[in-house]
């Protein structure tokens, strides 16, 4: 009798399963169920324009990326979806399934609303097929209300960058903010400290050219270490690294323009939070800094859709970005409309000042099927930050490192 | 007194003369110091869900809770989050038709194996039985890229056929065991009177299999409550996550909620579980004692 | 008898059988039918979702699939021979490894110690389900309950500080020396109350008759349960042994709640390790391999206890 009862049960159980797709809607595939708020925004603007965007978002990265390689692998690539740079762009576009934009940016950069070289993030060999979900460059946040305690001013030099440390621990405060939070975090110092010491190692170091246990990796270790032993680092272990920077466990916040969104919602003043790059170290002279890019993607197919096509020029529109950057605080690189937030505009205008070389994040630029175990490993440093694990960590990075290089050719 | 149960009076029964007391006091002593020391988690967490996040973070994590306020703040807050009333609702529903499911077709294909005869009979059993001998692991790839060629993936009418299927082998061999021992002689009588197999088998068998049937059921379902890894290979959207999934889910990406919170949603994710044993655990045992 | 008569008998009996037999054949195949629209539901599902799979994902493990590349390419033990060079496997063998002796050690040991001290204890029941009470939980709940005990802040750093009366701040999860003896408390803590039922179980249906002669005879505890109890115990004691090595060689949801701040999370255990290699870095046919390895061991262990259980049941008998 009870699996009677459970008949009908089942059978809505079915129909929840069967969905039915509307005519010329077009689906955004993502990995990014925190922000579906601030797209379906950005969705519900472009229906005036008679674009039936639908956001579709997947649990997590790891399911996503997996499912889209069995899309690709089985010729049924999503027209729209969104993606990572660097390494992963290289591989997906070398499926030969995703649509050139050329034409696109040409419009893009045209009427001056990108500026040149953004177009460089999205590209592969040259080609661009993909334009900016969001673009963040990598900044240092500090409290405002310490540095004015203490009479500190944003650092320009190593040196300053030094003392303000050393004045911030003297006062019995931790000056950086780092953890391990999710897994990830580990590379954000260790790809800050090479570029500051030495940007051509850096580039090396994701071509292949560049060993793991090279004297310029050794000295990073080395640094970082000596900043470790001097306390000016939060507990790795923490799991709540935002609201940590609230509660004032850490001055200063090594971390993608995205967070500042995060700490308006965790309830930082927003108007208490400072920003500067992080200075370079001595003899290295050009500017330099780290962007982390996002892209949104198209298949050949989609090329060939209009309303493709159509929902792509919304999104970089004046009105698109717009409405993305006031509903996610995201800047998109659109520099004909305000910036999201003053931090922003203020990294803006630094930028404007002085021309900065543009350094994808290590996360994008390290060999894909490496990034898992090179951040891993990171991590493992932060959590015993002395030159012996360093060592260690060095010698099974270079391991891996050789391995992969050795199947393949390096420039 | 009166609620001794038939086991515990055949203990009392065969109970030898009382140990000299030293002897015996230090037995008991023992026993409540492991009793207590398996219930000290379990304290913790009981102390935990009672404080707010402010004050889980100001006091030491076995100091008592100043009120029991703050409890049904935690839980709105952990099943607002944890997205833990669709996660229920999927896990019920996982767990509901998946063990049931499975429980009645076990008892079907049990039914020929245990009271007909036909060739390679024992060959059958061990083809539905090997689906017991695998890790999981070697389910997990194939079923991922299966589901998502069937279009399966993330669906409920997908998590609710691979369940089933996990739980039919195992039914099956206790099921097979207890017909076994049932008398053919009603068989006989039945096929006489002109039954067939199918009336025979719902109208004889089954009745006489309501204590095996919601014993393993029982177990099945818990099994089926528990599971985190399959959900989260091929169910892990938020409308078809199980309510373990969720929990990791919610633990992964809200850890900022604080301890309490998260302890909360862990208590929450428990109780029907918990729940059904305290009810049932006679059932419970003779599950075991049938496996 | 006459000779003509006897040769009628025979052919007539022969006749007969083969009748015999024949009709025996088409009600077998009757049945037959009949048996496999009985079983049908059940051997498509067992079938379709779980035999299939084992079969393709033996297959995978020979391919060369990796990212977006096709799957179609023979790769013959190449997956086997990388398996070996890779560090993580090697690390997560070891870990692997060390599950399987504590998960067999810990919880028999303690189990076995609890089912004789609680047998004939006055509230004995209360203690059972307090022992037990713990394996109710879901694994990913009860990682959870003992992630927070284990936090730098947590209940178990408390409690030290307590003891030692200096703060203590050890991230028991964090380090490499102390994440996996953490994890496995937190699994005798789980597991210990079902070994115990289960031996109760065994213990209660131990034949009364060789305790009482011995005891006769004037046998102490001690010999008693060494020579009487333990080989009469042998069979249950055997099924909860393989029970224990099969659950601690393929311990996952422990792990991934509780290693989720462990770098090195992906040498943990073989599990972890297969589930990273396939849903964090795609290598699926290296995944496939991993998963091969697991699924033999697993499947030697089976086929083990087999064997030694007839053993013991003769033994007994």
């Amino acid at each position: 009798m009870k699996h009677r009862a459970l008949l009908p049960l089942l059978l809505s159980a079915c129909c929840m399963y069967s969905t039915t797709a509307m005519a010329k809607e077009v689906q955004l595939f993502n990995d990014k169920g925190f922000w579906s708020g601030p797209l379906q925004t950005v969705a519900n603007a472009a229906r005036a324009d008679g674009i039936n965007l639908k956001i579709s978002p997947y649990a997590n990265a790891e399911q996503y990326k997996t499912f889209i390689q069995a899309s690709v692998a089985s010729g049924r690539t999503p027209e729209l979806f969104t993606w990572w740079t660097g390494a992963s762009l290289n591989t997906l576009a070398a499926t030969g399934q995703l649509a050139p934009l050329g034409a696109l940016w040409q419009e893009m950069e045209a009427d001056g609303r990108f500026q040149p070289g953004v177009k460089e993030l999205f590209s592969v060999n040259g080609q661009p097929y993909a334009v900016p979900l969001q673009l963040s460059r990598w900044v240092v946040l500090y409290d405002k209300r310490v540095f004015a305690r203490l009479g500190l001013k944003p650092p320009a030099s190593w040196a300053e960058l030094q003392t303000v440390a050393a004045r911030i621990k003297a006062a019995g405060q931790t000056p950086f903010l780092a953890t391990t939070q999710d897994g990830w975090r580990g590379f954000i110092w260790f790809q800050e400290l090479l570029l500051r010491t030495d940007p051509k190692a850096y580039t090396g170091l994701n071509n292949g050219s560049v060993a793991y246990d090279s004297p310029a990796v050794r000295n990073v270790f080395r640094i970082w270490s000596d900043m470790y032993a001097k306390g000016w680092f939060s507990d790795p272990r923490s799991n709540e690294e935002i609201n940590d920077f609230v509660r004032g466990k850490g001055v200063m916040y090594l971390f993608g323009e995205w967070a500042v969104g995060l700490l308006d919602k965790a309830g930082f003043p927003l108007k208490e939070l400072g920003v500067f790059i992080l200075p370079n170290a001595p003899g290295v002279q050009q500017p330099a800094i780290i962007v982390e890019g996002a892209p949104i993607v198209a298949s050949r197919k989609g090329l060939a859709n209009p309303e493709v096509m159509k929902t792509l020029r919304f999104w970089v529109s004046n009105q698109g970005a717009q409405t993305w950057g006031k509903a996610s605080g995201n800047y998109i690189g659109n520099d004909k409309i305000a910036a999201p937030n003053a931090l922003i505009s203020q990294v803006n205008t630094q930028l404007a000042q002085k021309r900065h070389t543009l350094f994808l994040r290590l996360w994008e630029s390290v060999p894909s099927t490496l990034q898992g175990e090179m951040v891993a490993e990171f991590n493992r440093f932060m959590l015993k930050p002395d030159m012996s694990t360093a060592q260690h960590v060095m010698q099974r990075m270079q391991s891996l490192n050789a391995a992969y290089w050795s199947k393949r050719k390096k420039p | 007194m009166q609620n001794l149960s038939p086991q515990e009076l055949a203990w009392i029964a065969t109970a030898r003369p009382p140990t000299p007391s030293p002897l015996r006091w230090g037995k008991t002593l023992c026993g409540l110091a492991l009793a207590l020391l398996w219930l000290l988690p379990f304290s913790y967490v009981l102390l935990a869900i009672f404080k707010s996040s402010a004050e889980y973070a100001a006091s030491a994590p076995l100091s008592l809770p100043a009120s029991a306020a703050p409890l049904l703040d935690n839980i709105r807050m952990a099943w607002e989050q944890a997205g833990m009333a669709q996660a229920m609702l999927n896990s019920t529903l996982y767990a509901g038709i998946g063990a049931a499911l499975a429980v009645l077709l076990a008892a079907m294909a049990a039914y020929p194996l245990a009271r007909m005869r036909f060739p390679l009979r024992n060959l059958w059993f061990l083809l539905l039985f090997a689906g017991t001998v695998f890790p999981f692991q070697m389910y997990l790839i194939p079923l991922f890229f299966g589901f998502q060629w069937a279009e399966l993936l993330d669906t409920h009418l997908g998590m609710c056929l691979l369940y089933t299927a996990i739980c039919i082998p195992f039914p099956v061999l206790v099921l097979r065991n207890y017909m076994q021992n049932l008398s053919l002689e009603i068989d006989q009588a039945a096929r006489l009177d002109g039954a067939s197999e199918l009336i025979l088998f719902w109208r004889i068998i089954l009745p006489n299999l309501r204590g095996p049937m919601s014993a393993v059921f029982l177990l099945q379902f818990t099994w089926i409550w528990n599971d985190m890894l399959f959900s989260s290979v091929l169910g892990n959207s938020p409308e078809t996550r199980s309510i373990m999934n969720a929990l990791l889910v919610f633990q992964g990406s809200y850890a900022q909620s604080g301890p309490n919170i998260m302890l909360t949603a862990a208590v929450l994710a428990s109780l029907p579980t918990l729940l059904l044993f305290v009810l049932l655990r006679r059932q419970f045992m003779q599950g075991l004692r049938v496996s | 008898m006459n000779p003509l008569m006897q040769h009628d008998q025979q052919l007539l009996a022969r006749i007969g059988l083969a009748h015999i037999k024949a009709r025996e054949r088409a009600r077998q195949r009757r049945q037959l039918r009949v048996a496999l629209r009985f079983m049908a539901p059940a051997l498509l599902l067992v079938g379709g979702l779980l035999l299939l799979p084992v079969l393709y994902n033996i297959w995978l493990s020979f391919t060369q699939w990796q990212l977006f590349e096709g799957r179609d390419d023979f790769a013959g033990w190449q997956n086997y021979i990388q398996l070996s060079d890779n560090p993580y496997f090697d690390e997560a063998l070891g870990n692997t490894a060390l599950w399987v002796v504590a998960s067999v050690l810990f919880p028999l040991s303690l189990g076995l110690g609890m089912a004789l001290l609680f047998r004939r204890m006055p509230g004995q029941e209360w203690f059972k389900s307090i022992i037990f009470l713990p394996r109710i939980l879901a694994p990913t709940a009860a990682g959870v309950m003992w992630y927070y005990v284990y936090a730098p802040q947590g209940m178990l750093n408390q409690m030290l500080g307590v003891f030692t009366n200096m703060p203590v701040e050890t991230g028991w999860l964090f380090e490499e020396q102390l994440v996996t003896p953490a994890i496995i408390l937190a699994f005798v803590w789980q597991s210990c109350g079902l070994v115990m039922v289960l031996l109760l179980l065994g213990l209660a249906a131990l034949p009364r008759d060789p305790l009482e002669a011995a005891r006769m005879d004037g046998a102490g505890p001690w010999p008693l349960f060494r020579h009487i109890t333990l080989p009469l115990l042998a069979p249950t004691l055997l099924m909860v042994v393989i029970l224990s090595v099969l659950a601690g060689f393929t311990v996952f949801d422990l792990l991934w709640v509780m290693g989720a701040n462990y770098p090195q999370q992906r040498t943990l255990s073989l599990a972890v390790f297969m589930y990273f290699e396939a849903f964090q870095k795609n290598s699926w046919a290296f995944a496939a391999a991993t998963a091969v390895v697991i699924g033999g061991v697993v499947l030697a262990v089976t086929w083990l206890q087999t064997l030694l259980q007839a053993r013991a049941d003769r033994m007994v008998r």
